[in-house]
């Protein structure tokens, strides 16, 4: 990569703000996926822009030693679908949140669906925060520190709620 | 955890690829929000149509919304 995000950000801060949708093509996809796989692909088409305008207006305040903004980015988007399920007409989340939950559709795509619904409700019964972290190294394939700015913690806290929904996971993963 | 129940975990995360409309469209909505500040954060006095108007600007637009 002959400029990092962090150099084009800084750019588009000083006067060419164009330099940050350089960094958008970088991330889209990769953006668009993590909404996806929390809230469902409609829900992903809708909020993208949205992301988009949210990091646009908050890049004065990127930490220019991160070279990468994907985190960053995630971080973001992350804020972005709390307003979206915020937003909803059931704010407790229950109703919303299961019908908007992509993983039924993703179970009926797997051939071991005993075992997938087994863990779909071992995860849904961590506590938030601990779900939150095993799925962005799971799934986003971040490092701990990169789930840290994700999340907006310390390294430390991300790696113990790591290490305990691990630990919840394993016996139920092990038994089937 | 297991091998297996990470595969599993990650299976669980797989989606489509995204559709290439849909990232034209979300940048679009940047492009608005970086043209409206281009032309507020033009000089005063300066006709052109914005700060960053010029060949390298242009080439970038192109590739924007509506190509």
């Amino acid at each position: 990569m002959d400029t990092d995000d962090a150099m084009l950000i800084e750019r588009s801060v000083r006067g060419r703000p164009d330099a940050f949708v350089e960094v958008v093509r970088r991330h889209d996809s990769a953006v668009h996926a993590f909404l996806a796989r929390r809230a469902g692909r409609q829900a992903a088409d809708d909020l993208l822009g949205e992301v988009w305008l949210r990091a646009f207006a908050a890049r004065g305040g990127y930490d220019p030693a991160r070279a990468g903004a994907r985190p960053w980015l995630y971080g973001i988007a992350r804020n972005v679908l709390r307003a979206h399920w915020s937003a909803r007409p059931d704010p407790a989340g229950v109703a919303g949140r299961e019908s908007a939950d992509p993983w039924d559709e993703v179970v009926d795509r797997l051939d071991s669906a005993a075992q997938v619904q087994t863990l779909v409700s071992a995860l849904r019964a961590l506590p938030v925060t601990e779900r939150d972290a095993l799925l962005l190294v799971a799934w986003e394939q971040l490092t701990p520190a990169e789930a840290a700015v994700v999340l907006g913690v310390p390294q430390g806290t991300v790696r113990s709620r790591l290490h305990r929904a691990r630990s919840a996971l394993r016996p139920l993963l092990e038994e089937t | 955890m297991t091998e297996h129940g990470d595969g599993l975990l990650r299976a669980l995360g797989r989606v489509e690829p995204s559709r290439p409309a849909v990232l034209e469209a979300a940048r679009e909505a940047l492009w608005s929000a970086v043209a409206a500040e281009m032309l507020a954060t033009r000089p005063p006095g300066d006709s052109r149509r914005g700060k960053a108007a010029g060949p390298e600007h242009e080439h970038r637009r192109r590739d924007g919304p509506g190509s």
